[in-house]
């Protein structure tokens, strides 16, 4: 890893030019309503928008509609119906449970439900996203989890001098939870490691700030 | 950032939810529990009557079918409409100028500036990164006002606040270039193309 430091450095692409070279910098008003917005832009990706449910949720409702129109337009011009006369389904809905199976019925109960519970969550719950929010002077800066775990992962490696496929971190909202298999025979040190994640975190400054918690496992690795 | 229409999503989604638990909940009950069943077969063709009361009392003239059916394939239609015009709502709110503003100087006219000066202008900055996966730029509306959305996929073991303040940097440099400043959002997202290349070695 010697020659580390020469490509980063290497190409030159972009100097930004100093930051007091910004307009309206210097703007009380502009930055209190900039701030105002990078909250809001904060608060939204860092919480999900619901359009998926939301789009199965219309396609569910269309397609009910469609067939009950189709159905419906059939019996308004008096044709023979296609699959079930409204008429005709409504009385059998009305004689339940007499005509139907139990066991039908009481399974398609319980998918209805499975379905209802879905929804009915996904609007209910906060709908966290698994992202963190990094602060920065400039821009709304937001992280994705495993985007924070695999940096941890690789300082957690380079700490326990250990290869990439025995560390395994994992990133939630409060905490982190750094897993290392030690290789066989060679001494591992939790609070060396565990200081070297927690100094990296420190380092990114993540909201809500996560606490670092490590497990060394017990058995190694042999040949690592 | 975008235009999702959030709150109505959640109240959309919760209503329906509800609904179908409903409807779930009432039919596991008719299959295993008598007395709901009695309840039910006591209840519902009251309800029902009425309903086929009405169609009874409101015939087209000279025909046997309802003027009632037709109401109802007008309302299918109605809930069809406002369901996709609910769809179209998702993800809306891309724009393509970034400034646009009046000239105060001499000449006449105003000056728009394009969201893509921005988006090629920061995709170029960060585009032959060995670092980064990919990047993509794009300007929505928020609150009336463009802004930003910079979304960058780096790859394993990249340390995301440091190439938050590179890219933030780099932001600086474009609100210098264009006079103005914009809203901006950086968003360090892990992706198929990070999770399965190879680890950032360098750095």
């Amino acid at each position: 890893m010697s020659h580390a430091t020469d490509r980063h450095s290497g190409g030159g692409r972009h100097v930004p030019p100093p930051p007091n070279a910004a307009p309206s910098a210097g703007n009380p008003a502009a930055a209190g309503a900039v701030v105002e917005g990078v909250d809001q832009i904060l608060k939204r990706e860092t919480h999900s928008s619901r359009a998926t449910a939301s789009i199965i949720a219309a396609v569910l409702v269309i397609a009910l509609c469609v067939y009950a129109l189709l159905e419906t337009a059939v019996r308004a011009v008096g044709q023979p119906p296609w699959l079930v006369d409204p008429q005709t389904a409504a009385e059998q809905a009305v004689a339940l449970p007499d005509g139907v199976p139990p066991l039908l019925l009481g399974v398609v109960g319980a998918v209805l439900v499975m379905a209802g519970l879905f929804f009915f969550l996904n609007a209910v719950l906060p709908g966290r996203r698994a992202r963190h929010v990094v602060p920065d002077r400039r821009a709304a800066v937001v992280v994705d989890d495993e985007v924070i775990a695999s940096a941890l992962a690789r300082r957690a490696r380079l700490a326990a001098n250990v290869s990439q496929e025995q560390v395994m971190v994992t990133v939630s909202r409060q905490q982190v939870e750094v897993n290392v298999r030690p290789t066989s025979g060679v001494p591992l040190s939790p609070n060396a490691v565990l200081a070297a994640v927690t100094d990296e975190l420190r380092e990114m400054e993540l909201t809500p700030a996560p606490e670092a918690r490590i497990n060394v496992a017990s058995s190694g690795v042999i040949g690592a | 950032m975008n235009g999702t229409p959030r709150t109505l999503n959640r109240i959309l989604i919760g209503i329906l939810g509800f609904k179908l638990l409903a409807i779930g909940v009432l039919l596991i009950l008719l299959a295993t529990v008598p007395a709901v069943a009695a309840w039910w077969q006591d209840w519902a063709p009251g309800v029902w009557n009425i309903w086929r009361d009405l169609f009874e009392r409101t015939r087209l003239p000279g025909r046997p079918e309802s003027w009632v059916w037709i109401v109802v394939v007008l309302l299918l239609l109605l809930v069809i409409g406002a369901m996709v015009a609910w769809v179209a709502q998702q993800g809306k709110g891309r724009v393509n100028v970034l400034v646009s503003e009046d000239d105060p100087g001499e000449v006449p006219g105003n000056v728009r500036i394009g969201s893509g000066v921005a988006e090629q202008a920061l995709r170029a900055a960060l585009a032959d990164r060995p670092d980064l996966a990919g990047v993509t730029v794009a300007t929505y509306e928020f609150r009336g006002e463009p802004a930003l959305r910079i979304r960058i996929q780096p790859r394993h073991g990249v340390a995301p606040h440091r190439l938050a303040a590179e890219a933030s940097a780099l932001v600086e440099a474009l609100d210098a270039a264009l006079g103005k400043r914009t809203l901006v959002l950086i968003h360090i997202a892990s992706g198929a193309r990070s999770r399965f290349g190879r680890e950032e070695r360098v750095r």
